[in-house]
């Protein structure tokens, strides 16, 4: 091994790069939420009052909690549709599992735009939803209750949100022993009570993971509270997009931004720890 | 697996639930397909207005021409370092000698993990303290860091799974640390070196969030979409989408297809 010198160098040369683009940008970023603006001039002054403005303010403090809770929604629903559908992929054999593993992932890579887009015309007064509902009786008359609110942002998001939540969860079913599944059969448990104290526990580690990254995902997107959210569906994400645009304070989005960073740091430490601790 | 009617009335129901859910993840594909060869007024399918055409007239719409060549540039690029960065990365953090490996990987996680509106604002204050002109280069910085982490984890998976003995018997039988490199590494990990810089293209070619804060008056098309959204999609853009999804579908597919475990699955 080199002496402790050429190592250096080495590292140094490997980690340039990566420092450049990823640390420096973090921490300008960081540097710009403790400074202030002024007629278009970043002033360093190396100030908190972004960050007492913002949770001085209950109209950005409420519409980051809302947008908080909104991400919870986000995770609870996708949980709720999305652990059955995993487990249905896992319940199948050979061919037709990963057939169908593929089928839910493949959602991933198409354009997230073009979802929006389609799941706009969707919810919209004329959408599939509307007419289906109005042909089915369920309502006399075509609703806008579907678009344009919170409620459109909550679906949207899980729509596009899901095959994250699937993906993990099935993944950790996968990792279940065959043999404890046979050996709870054994001993005399039904499906549910094996599906309670062997299957349910032994996921929770995947089913952590999905609902960390539905979290972090729906918390910082601005673009579908924006298309599909109306007046009402008001996120923080949004907030921060503006204050680049035409807003034009930089400094005070990049605090409410840290504050984001720092709430999607904290889950992602906690959901470590506790998938950590989960594994047998 | 022993399967009691308990069990087959939960599987028909979650059945159902997939395959309803499914329905509507694919929506998007079925509906700018069938958007981009027919009219439909009132949901009514016009079939006499059928036709092709707008698959040949959409080459004609140089704003969106103009942004899919700016999608491919940015993808091809950003895969390309991406890729390059992750086997450099990935061969330092499994060399005995490396420092600071946890930090390392820590950072070449982080702008997947984060937020991407955070990422993109980070590069967006960096590029105006630099005085960098946002464009094409700013837009690949982006993707490049978004994408590092996926690339960085298929090369290491692979890397990690090589005997130790072949480098030691590379070396034994007098290959230089280049010649390892060249005739032992880098074939062995040539596959996943392939699947990164697919997964990395589609990834690239989707992105939307970090691009939006980056591209200055670049448009990709995913941005150029998305100001048409105001306005509605005409069949030349539903007939482009299709295109598009069945590009990136292709791409993942391919990508999976590497992926694949050779071996059989674990049966009863």
């Amino acid at each position: 091994m080199p002496r402790t010198g050429p190592r250096w160098l080495i590292f140094a040369a490997v980690a340039a790069l990566p420092a450049l683009v990823i640390l420096v940008p973090l921490g300008s970023f960081l540097a710009m939420s403790l400074a202030h603006a002024e007629k278009h001039q970043i002033i360093y002054d190396w100030t908190l009052r972004n960050y007492a403005s913002f949770l001085g303010n209950w109209t950005y403090l409420s519409t980051f909690l809302g947008t908080l809770w909104l991400c919870l929604e986000v995770v609870l629903l996708s949980l709720i549709v999305g652990y059955p559908i995993a487990w249905y992929i896992w319940r199948q054999k050979s061919w037709k599992r990963y057939a169908l593993l593929q089928i839910a992932a493949l959602p991933l890579f198409m354009s997230y735009i073009v979802k929006l887009y389609t799941l706009r015309s969707m919810l919209g007064l004329n959408g599939l939803v509307n007419q289906a509902l109005v042909s089915l009786g369920i309502l006399e008359q075509p609703s806008q209750v579907f678009l344009y609110n919170q409620r459109a942002v909550l679906i949207t998001m899980t729509v596009i949100y899901l095959p994250y939540v699937v993906l993990p969860i099935f993944l950790s079913l996968e990792r279940i022993p065959r043999s404890l599944l046979h050996a709870s059969t054994d001993l005399g448990a039904g499906g549910w009570d094996t599906f309670r104290r062997v299957v349910l526990p032994l996921s929770v580690p995947g089913t952590i993971a999905g609902a960390l990254f539905a979290f972090v995902l729906a918390l910082g997107d601005f673009i579908t509270p924006q298309m599909v959210g109306g007046t009402t569906g008001f996120t923080i994400g949004r907030v921060i997009f503006s204050q680049f645009g035409l807003a034009f304070d930089w400094p005070f989005g990049a605090a409410m931004a840290a504050i984001l960073l720092l709430v999607a740091l904290l889950l992602i430490v906690t959901a470590g720890y506790a998938a950590s601790r989960r594994r047998v | 697996m022993l399967r009691t009617r308990g069990d087959r009335i939960a599987e028909y129901a979650a059945g159902g639930l997939t395959a309803l859910v499914l329905l509507v993840l694919y929506a998007p594909i079925l509906v700018s397909a069938v958007f981009s060869v027919v009219e439909i007024r009132r949901g009514e399918i016009l079939w006499e207005t059928f036709t092709f055409r707008h698959y040949v007239t959409l080459w004609s719409n140089a704003s969106v021409t103009d942004a899919l060549v700016n999608t491919a540039i940015v993808a091809t690029c950003s895969a390309g370092i991406a890729v390059a960065l992750a086997v450099l990365l990935a061969l330092y953090t499994e060399w005995p000698g490396a420092i600071a490996r946890t930090a390392l990987t820590l950072l070449i996680y982080l702008p997947f993990l984060l937020p991407p509106i955070v990422t993109g604002l980070a590069l967006l204050v960096a590029s105006a303290n630099a005085g960098l002109d946002r464009g094409l280069f700013t837009i690949v910085i982006g993707h490049t860091i978004f994408v590092l982490a996926v690339a960085y984890r298929l090369v290491l998976t692979r890397l990690q799974a090589l005997p130790p003995t072949l480098i030691e018997a590379s070396f034994d039988l007098g290959a230089s640390r280049w010649q390892t490199l060249r005739y032992v590494l880098l074939p062995h990990l040539a596959s996943s070196i392939l699947t990164g810089a697919l997964l990395a293209l589609t990834l690239s070619f989707d992105e939307t969030l970090i691009s939006s804060f980056v591209a200055g008056n670049e448009m990709t098309l995913p941005l150029r979409l998305w100001a048409m959204m105001r306005v509605g999609f005409t069949p030349e853009i539903n007939a482009l989408v299709t295109l598009v999804l069945l590009v990136s579908i292709a791409l993942a597919l391919a990508a999976a297809s590497l992926l694949r475990p050779k071996g059989e699955p674990e049966e009863d």
